[in-house]
């Protein structure tokens, strides 16, 4: 049942890479203990990538039907813009 | 999903009554510990990507070896969790100490519950593959527990700069 040849998943790798740069860039502005609006959208930006590439190249949801993108990319829109502006509303 | 996005709502506009208490107790997290579950379950992702992708030419074997990995990083994840939950609750915190560490504890410990029942799908995946159980053409199972091991992923995604990070 088994091929000898695994399958090649270079792409795929470079998605992980990046996945893990995107958090390293997360922590390295926790730990420079930034705050305010501008940091608190791009850490917001850098989310929506990382969970776009997860659900699209992850979870293969780039060749599903348009429909399922829409509802996991309106997931995080509708989630990650009702904490902005719960944020903004925390902001003096 | 939509359980853990009403939560995670819920939290952002509970803070925003209670700004400075949140980020005084969210200081006393381990960004560390966080960052550090990120990475393990991206890479348990990253390797179930791959569990896929050798089952889908029909590699029982290589396909479980992947699993494997994910599972021991899901192991891995649930370890330094512990550690956190340990370290907070022999601060004597607990849920009803205040609003953030209620978000905080149920978010984190829901979340930890769904990690530990992907771990028993993966279990369950990876003894089926061992005995050569899926094909090129049947392996629906695989990717239905892949499916839920990368919600769990997503999720974390979203928690940690939430909980964590942002302030």
């Amino acid at each position: 049942m088994n091929n000898t040849k695994p399958p090649s998943n270079l792409f795929i790798t470079i998605i992980w890479l990046a996945l893990v740069a995107l958090t390293v860039m997360t922590f390295s502005l926790g730990e420079a203990g930034m705050s305010g609006k501008g940091v608190m959208l791009t850490l917001l930006a850098i989310t929506m990538i990382k969970s776009q590439l997860v659900a699209n190249y992850f979870m293969g949801l780039r060749k599903a039907k348009l429909l399922w993108r829409a509802i996991m990319f309106g997931y995080f829109a509708i989630v990650g813009g009702l904490i902005a502006v719960a944020y903004l509303m925390g902001l003096k | 999903m939509l359980a853990f996005g009403v939560l995670f709502v819920a939290y952002a506009f509970t803070r925003a009554k209670n700004v400075e208490l949140f980020n005084a107790s969210q200081l006393t997290l381990s960004r560390t510990s966080g960052a550090i579950n990120t990475l393990v379950l991206i890479t348990s992702s990253y390797f179930v990507v791959r569990g896929v992708a050798a089952i889908k030419h029909g590699m029982n074997k290589q396909c479980a070896h992947w699993l494997t990995g994910a599972f021991l990083l899901g192991g891995v994840f649930v370890c330094i969790k512990m550690v956190e939950f340990h370290a907070k609750f022999a601060a004597d915190i607990t849920m009803s100490t205040n609003n953030f560490y209620m978000f905080y504890l149920s978010l984190t410990f829901f979340h930890f519950m769904h990690v530990l029942m992907g771990m028993v799908i993966l279990a369950v995946i990876i003894m089926k593959a061992k005995r050569g159980g899926y094909s090129a053409q049947d392996h629906v199972g695989v990717e239905t527990g892949a499916s839920f091991w990368h919600m769990v992923d997503f999720l974390w995604i979203i928690l940690f700069p939430l909980v964590y990070i942002i302030r």
